[in-house]
Formats: C-alpha cells, structure tokens, sequence
C-alpha cells in the first residue's frame, strides 16, 4: 500500500485539529518572515549598487555640527573624485509637525551637480534645468507627489525649526527612483532669508572613480582637515547607513530573538498536535505492523503526516507574505519610514528562512511521536485501551 | 444548578501532562515575548516621564521641537535671567542655567558608535534637577575643559572612565567624574560648563535656558511673559510637558510588542484550542455521562471553559516568572536607543512592572478563554445517547 494517501486520509480524520494546527503555524511564519524582511532591509542599500562609490563627509563631532562649505575646492579637486555637493538637513515641518507629515526635505548647495552624484534617479515631470534654473524651486519624490497631490509649478511651504525661517517654495521637478520619499532645493533659499547661515553645509557628498579610490579617499580627506577647527569623518554611504542602524541600538538582537521564539512556539504547537494524534493510535499502528507494515513505514507515516501539516502551514504563511509584502511595502513608504520602505524587497534568504522554519518543524515535533510510534512492541500496542 | 467541581478539571490537566505541559509552555513564551518587548518600552518611556519638573521652565526658541534645534542669542540670556517668577537659591542666586546641547558621535564598547549630547551647564545646572549626584570623582571645574559623565554612559562608550580623555581630532575633555540622575533624562548626557562649551564650539549663543519658578502662578506668568514678548521669539515650556512630548520615541517598540504579541496569541490560541477539543473528545462518554447525571449544559460548558483558562493561567504565570527572570538576570543592564527628537542616545534599562505583570495575565486568561470557548461548546451539545454508545 502507497504510504502518502494514507498520510492525507490520516489527516482529514480530525479535520478541526489539522486545520487549527495549520492556523497555528500560518500567522506566526507570516511575522518571521516579516521580521527577517525588517532586519534584512536595514542592511540592504537602497541606492542599488550605486551607493558603493559615493562617500559623505560630515564633521567629526557628528552629524548636528556643521562644516565649512570652503572645504568644497579641496575635497573635489582630489584626484578619484568625480563630483561632490554640499548639502544640508533642512528639517522643518509641512503642514504641521505630526507623523503623517514627516519626510525628509534637504537643501543642496550645488543643484547644477547634484543629479550626477544622486544617479540612481531621474527626472520624470518638470525638468533639471527648471528647477536649478529657479532659486526657490523644488525637487520632488514621486512617491511624494502623488501622496500630496502635488502638481508642477505648485507652491509648498515648510516652516523651519532649526532654522527660525518660513520656505515658500515651487514644484520644479519630480524623479522618480529607489526612494522616492525625499525633497530636495536650493541651500541659496535658506541663505537669503537667514544671511548667518552662509558658509555652511551639513556634509559633502561624493562620488569617485573606482571602490578603490573609496577606501583611499576617506583617509586621506580626514587626514586633511584633521587639526582644522571643523575635523571630518568620511565614511561610505553603506557605512553612514549602518550609524542610522546602530543608532537604533540593539534592533538586531531583539528582532532576532523574537524571531527565534516565534519558532520554538510554532514548534510547540506542532509536538503537541502530533504528539495527541500518534497517542490516539496507538492500537492502529500495532494492527498496521500485524498487516505487515515494518518499523521504517511507521516511522515514515507519522513523519509524513508532521511534515504535511508543517508544509501546508508554512506554505500558506509564505504565500500569505508573498502576497501582503507589496501592500505593506506601501503603506510604509507614505509613513515617516519612507525611506526605509526603499530598502524593502521580497528576500530571497527570507523566503529561505521561512521554508527553513518549515522543515525544522515538520522534522522535530514528528520525530519524537514517530519513533516512539515505531518502536512500540506490537503486543503492547495491541493490548492498550484507548 | 449543578455546577461540576473545579477539582474534576485541574486532575484532568494532569491526566495529558505531556500535552498539558507542551500548551502551557507555547503560552509561556509567548507572554514572554510580549512582557519583554513591553518592558522594553516600559524602561523607555519612564525615562521621559520620570525627567522633568512641573516647576521647572525650559526656555526654547520658537517652533523649535527639541533643545538642538533651538538657539538663544548671548544677550537675550540675561533678558530672560531677569524675568519675574524665578526662584531664587539659598545663596540669593537665581536658579536658572543657561546650556548649551551639542551631539558627539562616540564609540561604542560593543562595536559602532552612537551619539551622545554633550550638554554645557552653569552654576545652578545641578540643582535644577533634583536627584542628581556625583558617584564617583567629582565635579566638573568651569573653563577647564573638564566633563563628568553619567554612569549608563559610562558603561557604554569607550574612553568615559574617570581619569580617561574624551578625544575628537582637535578636542579633548578630561574625566574627572561619573553622577547619576536615577533614571531620568540626564542619565544619557555627558556635562560640562556652558562657558568652556561655547569657546570650544565657536558658539555665538545657547541651546535653551533652564528655570526654577517658585510656583505654579509664578511658572505660568513665566510662561506667559515669554510667549508675550515678541522682541525674544522664545517659547517656555514646563520642563515636565516637554519630556512627556518625546515619550513618543517609545511607540515603535510597544507597537512591535504589541503586533507581535497579539499575533502569536492567536497562534497560541489555536494551541490550547487544539489541547481542549482532544480533551473533549477524548472524554466523550465522561461528558454524556455527566449530562446524564442531570449536569446541564451551561454547567458543562462553564466547567470546560474554566479548564482552558485553567490551562492558560499556568501559562501565563510561568510565562511572568520566565520574564521576570529574564529581565532580572540576562537583562538587567541598561541599553540605548535614539531619540531622534534630540538626535542623540537615550540610555535605559528594561523595566517591568507589576501592571505589566498583570497584563500579561490577563493576556492569558483571554487566549485560554476563546481557546476554550469553542472546544466546550462542543461538549455541551455533545448528544448523549449516541455518545455513551461510543465505544473507546
């Protein structure tokens, strides 16, 4: 007799407890997965690649002090830098200062040669040239204008809170790239209504040559400024990234021993289903071993049967992300985690994990039943009353 | 109405222990979880509010969310010194600092770095905040370049030790002590002098100003006073009700306990749920039996469910005492994250307490009372001739 449609007869026997178990397993998958989404995407780096020859340079206290902006002759002249900007955190609030309202808006000191460092975009509505040709023009995400409703040539204001300044500014241009989350203007608006701040620039963002030149290039721009009353710290997109994360603290670790529990509790849940089904039969596993099944076909059937629930569960909790991982990607994107959602993308090795959950659970909450089910002696197994 | 004993349900647990002892574990962890992730956020948000005084005003420039965005200029300090309400020290001196916030990016001693704000005090900085002392070392000497670091600091960062030297390219400031503020907002801060501060940053003005107002009508005419003069742009705001504004850094976390916990709930639901009807069914007969002693339905079904709650309450105060020992024992440090309102580390510990205890008890009690909700339905309308003619 084929073992598998017994497998699948012997789970439609108690057709409540297959399907709880089943649930019991879908739901928590569909958080381990999500949770190894989370943590993958604060490694990955939005900018696809591009990111790898781009460095920033801020100071060296941190991000919050300023640095000269006469730094910029010397950093772009250094021979593996192709083009650098200066650009500046502007803050501030739209409409008010609620979670809804937040993304990010920047100022750039040099708009001319801002899109040859940002590469990875491009300007879909409106053109380069509009919006570096108006000093109060404004560069927009996509993702941006659409959850506005914002059109070309629009007026929007942003208040100021580091800065004690109002911005009236106009919609210039609109790209379209991995994070659409951000805006972008001329530093020259701030200037002109706050005259002190000339001179000034949060960091210097750069793009060079080769990856070489990015281990090369940070030492050697540190080194330069390094007994100047504003010293740097230049670092690879990728690793002032990772000072975001760190900042965090130890996200990681938390979201890496949940995970880790969610699992053990889903394998709980399984020992146990498998574990009252293999007690419920106990007398007819002995008749099947009468009829002539060996020990191997038990340990097999009990198993099999572990392994189905598992795999159904876990299918359908995989297949459940795979399927809600867009609709969540876009409801983070129009949240203040905006450009975080960039990073989000169906990872292979999170679908690897999941699976890999899967297997572990079909394997260990059947095998203790199995075996104990397998070796059972017959006579005993016959004699127990149910 | 009969009602069956509880006794008849607790043995009936201890009939299945392997199965008993699997759902009640699956329960346990996850009340675990979901008290260690809400501890987490617990510790959080004390630090906000436990920091702050009803009496003390924290004198902002206007619009400005956070001490780093705000500036005030070196003349208008004395303005704002002179104004009425101010409570004056038992050396007849006004209890009002000016400071000055700036954020170091340090090293931490498990690898990364963080920021930390560096805050410039004046005389009376220490004073304004009750609770605060030196534990080791000493203070700090004006126009020496001289830090004193907080203890949770300390024992996270590189280079904070007494004795040792906070070193950035053309900076230096020298260790001289550790304090402790009891868990409020300054635990994460390392302190100096305003003065020293605003020659080594080539700053022109403050942050913000700190004062201790005698009362609550002289706090609120403070307050007033400074929203009144148009001249200063400067906003007051009760040092209390500022702190209570940056709580908000701990929703994400009691968000993530929380999803997580209601979705491994109803996982663990289903567990117990499945523990219950094979515990039905396994007493098929028992239950057709009791029916037909005159045990009426409702009793049944009160009895059954009172099993799961049963089941799940064990599992709920196992998964306490797991949490509890977790947290005592591996968690008992403290740990950081950033406030991203000013930039800089928040240094916390885990904190769990008998409300949250009991929360998740009742946690508990609501996953076993559904798991069994439908489980003892069933038993209650289990047919009573067909199910003593059950064989097995």
């Amino acid at each position: 007799m084929k073992i598998l449609p017994l497998i699948l007869k012997n789970l439609l026997r108690k057709k409540t407890r297959s399907a709880l178990t089943i649930a019991s397993i879908v739901l928590p998958l569909f958080v381990i997965c999500l949770l190894g989404t989370l943590l993958r995407a604060l490694e990955a780096d939005p900018s696809g690649g591009k990111g790898m020859y781009r460095l920033i340079v801020r100071h060296k206290v941190s991000i919050t002090n300023w640095l000269p902006g006469a730094y910029d002759p010397k950093i772009r002249t250094l021979p593996g830098v192709t083009e650098a900007v200066r650009m500046q955190w502007f803050g501030g609030a739209y409409i008010d200062q609620s979670a809804k309202n937040q993304f990010a808006r920047f100022s750039v000191t040099d708009v001319d040669r801002f899109l040859r460092v940002y590469d990875e975009v491009s300007v879909v509505e409106g053109s380069e040239a509009d919006w570096v040709g108006d000093r109060s023009g404004l560069l927009v995400g996509r993702q941006l204008m659409k959850r506005y409703g914002w059109r070309l040539g629009q007026k929007v204001s942003f208040k100021g809170d580091i800065y004690p300044i109002t911005l009236e500014l106009t919609v210039r241009a609109v790209f379209a790239g991995p994070d659409e989350s951000g805006v972008y203007f001329h530093h020259a608006a701030i200037e002109e209504a706050l005259p002190r701040v000339k001179g000034y620039v949060g960091w210097y963002w750069l793009k060079t040559a080769s990856v070489a030149d990015t281990e090369r290039i940070p030492r050697q721009i540190d080194a330069m400024f390094e007994n100047s009353s504003a010293p740097t710290r230049t670092e690879t997109e990728k690793e002032f990234q990772s000072m975001w994360v760190s900042m965090l603290g130890n996200v990681k670790l938390l979201v890496g021993s949940i995970t880790t529990i969610i699992g053990v509790v889903i394998l709980l849940i399984a020992a146990n289903t498998m574990a009252m089904a293999a007690r419920e039969r106990v007398t007819e596993i002995a008749v099947l071993r009468v009829l002539g099944f060996t020990k191997e076909k038990v340990l097999g059937l009990v198993l099999g049967e572990s392994f189905a629930l598992s795999m159904i569960g876990g299918g359908l909790g995989l297949g459940l992300f795979v399927l809600l991982l867009p609709g969540f990607r876009e409801g983070l994107v129009n949240s203040p985690m905006g450009a975080f959602a960039a990073g989000i993308r169906l990872f292979p090795e999170v679908l690897a994990l999941g699976f890999g959950v899967t297997f572990a659970v079909g394997l260990l909450a059947g095998l203790v039943p199995a075996v104990r089910s397998a070796q059972r002696p017959i006579t005993e197994g016959l004699r127990q009353v149910a | 109405m009969l009602s069956i004993p509880l006794k008849y349900n607790v043995r009936n647990l201890f009939v299945r222990k392997v199965t008993t002892s699997l759902t009640v574990l699956g329960i346990a962890l996850v009340v675990a979880v979901f008290l260690c992730v809400m501890a987490l956020g617990e510790g959080l948000a004390t630090v906000f509010t436990a920091s702050g005084s009803e009496k003390n005003v924290l004198v902002l420039r206007q619009n400005s969310q956070s001490e780093l965005q705000s500036g005030i200029s070196r003349d208008q300090a004395p303005l704002v010194k002179a104004l009425p309400g101010i409570e004056k020290d038992a050396d007849g001196k006004p209890l009002v600092s000016a400071e000055l916030v700036v954020v170091l990016n340090l090293d931490k001693r498990d690898g990364g770095s963080s920021n930390v704000t560096l805050r410039g005090v004046e005389e009376k900085g220490m004073a304004l905040r009750p609770g605060m002392r030196i534990t080791e070392g000493r203070a700090f000497v004006p126009g020496t370049s001289e830090v004193v670091v907080a203890e949770s600091v300390a024992r996270r960062f590189k280079g904070a030790e007494v004795g040792q030297e906070i070193r950035f390219g053309a900076y230096r400031w020298k260790v001289v002590g550790h304090f402790d503020a009891g868990g409020t907002a300054p635990d994460s801060e390392i302190w100096t002098d305003t003065e020293g501060m605003l020659n080594t940053f080539q700053r022109g003005g403050y942050s913000s100003i700190l004062a201790r107002t005698t009362d609550r009508a002289a706090r609120d005419q403070l307050v007033a006073a400074l929203a009144g003069d148009a001249r200063l742009a400067l906003d007051g705001k009760v040092e209390r009700a500022y702190y209570d504004e940056q709580t908000a850094t701990a929703a994400p976390i009691r968000f993530l306990g929380v999803f997580v916990g209601v979705v491994m709930a109803i996982g663990a639901c289903f567990g117990a749920m499945n523990t219950m009807y094979a515990a039905v069914s396994a007493r098929t007969r028992e239950i057709a039996t009791l029916r037909a002693l005159g045990f009426s339905r409702l009793s049944i079904l009160v009895s059954f469910v009172l099993e799961s709650v049963a089941l799940a309450l064990l599992g709920g105060v196992a998964g306490c005492a797991l949490a509890f020992l977790l947290v005592k024992l591996a968690l008992s440090g403290v740990t950081g994250t950033t406030n991203f309102a000013t930039f800089a580390e928040v240094v916390f510990a885990f904190r769990l307490t008998p409300a949250l205890l009991l929360t998740g008890i009742v946690f508990s009690l609501v996953m076993g009372f559904f798991g069994g909700l439908f489980p003892a339905g069933r038993a209650a309308f289990t047919k009573i001739t067909a199910a003593l003619r059950q064989v097995g």
